[in-house]
């Protein structure tokens, strides 16, 4: 995918294995799908979840379903 | 909520008593919902000063979900089978599609059709008490107009009610590039100033430690800095986390607009608000959904001459801000 649509990797946090990606609005199905169906790499079994996607950087801030009390 | 100010390294005492001065909120864990619509809660809460609520850890695309906005408005958004089940009035979600599988219903607390022997009360709480009874867990926040009376805390000490803090944390950010703005150029003008989209993106790359100085041709990320841009040597950023009410956040912008009072470097400064994303409401009474994100939010700039842009952002399943 990151061939064919241009992907930046905005940032990644090693820590918390969480990263932000930015694609275009009309690669959004297909980055996010490439990415639920990535199993695995390099022989290594992965997993990628999506915390949240948004059209605006900023909504990325704050989440508050990741709020805990 | 955050607040970012360019050319600031350390937050004047002023701000920093607003900030302590947040106030604290409430988690109350399985609160039953007729609790709400019962009138001492209304005569002690709802009608003295501005009441908030909203339950805690429901999605608002899957569970059921309610919140008491400050105009005694008390809204549930419900499931078909919760709705069916309940028989209480509502219409269906503006965000359904052709099968509807979701309802609004809003009670209005203040209504003077709602005293405690009328029919709309004694059906609204025979729904919510014995027909469907509805617990959740809720946030809480109060702001009390000066009245005497109980607080929160006192009032629900039988339900397991704790008092919260917002999380707050600063940070000072140093070398940061910074577009260029102009309060008068919304759309920017070239080689003199940045646009408000420029801007608000740049906010949301600050904000998520994003690096502002990729090369074109760098193989990880594209984005840079909006130009025309300056190095500020350092940076205030401050974030405030937790169930915040406005009238808090009035007295912050204000503050805000103080610091501009004496000369200062910066020529703005911002501050953004988020809103829950699963929250049944944004911007007045709209209908909130979530779809992909659910985004509702609000960002100020705010210039040296007291000048603002507002900027405000929401997702798909939302109505168009006021």
């Amino acid at each position: 995918v990151g061939a064919a649509l241009p992907v930046d990797v905005l940032t990644y946090e090693e820590k918390t294995l969480s990263a932000i990606l930015r694609v275009i609005s009309g690669g959004l199905v297909k980055l996010w799908s490439a990415l639920t169906l990535l199993g695995s790499y390099q022989n290594r079994r992965c997993a990628f979840r999506v915390l949240q996607a948004s059209p605006f950087l900023l909504a990325l801030s704050g989440n508050s379903r990741e709020l805990v009390l | 909520v955050s607040f970012l100010i360019p050319e600031c390294g350390i937050l004047p005492e002023v701000l920093k008593s607003t900030i302590a001065d947040v106030g604290e909120y409430y988690l109350v864990r399985n609160l039953s919902i007729h609790e709400l619509v019962s009138h001492e809660f209304i005569d002690a809460f709802v009608k003295k000063g501005s009441c908030y609520a909203l339950t805690y850890n429901t999605k608002i695309d899957q569970d059921n979900t309610a919140a008491l906005l400050p105009n005694g408005k008390l809204i549930l958004s419900v499931d078909k089978d919760t709705y069916e089940e309940l028989g209480l009035q509502g219409r269906p979600s503006q965000y359904s599609g052709k099968k509807v599988m979701r309802y609004i219903i809003t009670i209005d607390l203040t209504d003077s059709g709602f005293h405690p022997d009328s029919k709309k009360h004694n059906r609204v709480l025979w729904a919510l008490k014995e027909k469907k009874p509805l617990e959740f867990d809720f946030l809480l926040a109060w702001y009390n107009t000066g009245a005497e009376g109980s607080t929160l805390k006192s009032y629900f000490s039988k339900n397991q009610i704790r008092a919260l803090k917002p999380k707050i944390t600063f940070s000072t950010l140093r070398d940061l590039q910074c577009p260029v703005l102009q309060s008068n150029e919304l759309q920017g003008k070239p080689e003199e100033s940045c646009s408000t989209e420029e801007l608000f993106e740049w906010l949301g790359a600050v904000l998520n430690q994003v690096s502002l100085d990729n090369k074109s041709s760098s193989f990880l990320s594209t984005y840079c800095c909006p130009q025309p841009s300056t190095i500020v040597e350092k940076a205030f950023l401050c974030t405030i986390t937790g169930f915040i009410i406005p009238e808090k956040i009035i007295q912050l912008l204000e503050q805000l607009c103080c610091y501009f009072g004496d000369p200062k470097l910066a020529s703005w400064l911002t501050l953004t608000v988020h809103g829950f994303a699963d929250s049944p409401v944004s911007w007045r009474e709209s209908e909130h959904g979530f779809h992909k994100g659910g985004e509702n939010l609000y960002n100020f700039v705010i210039f040296r001459n007291l000048d603002y842009w507002l900027q405000m952002a929401v997702g798909t399943n939302d109505d168009c801000p006021p």
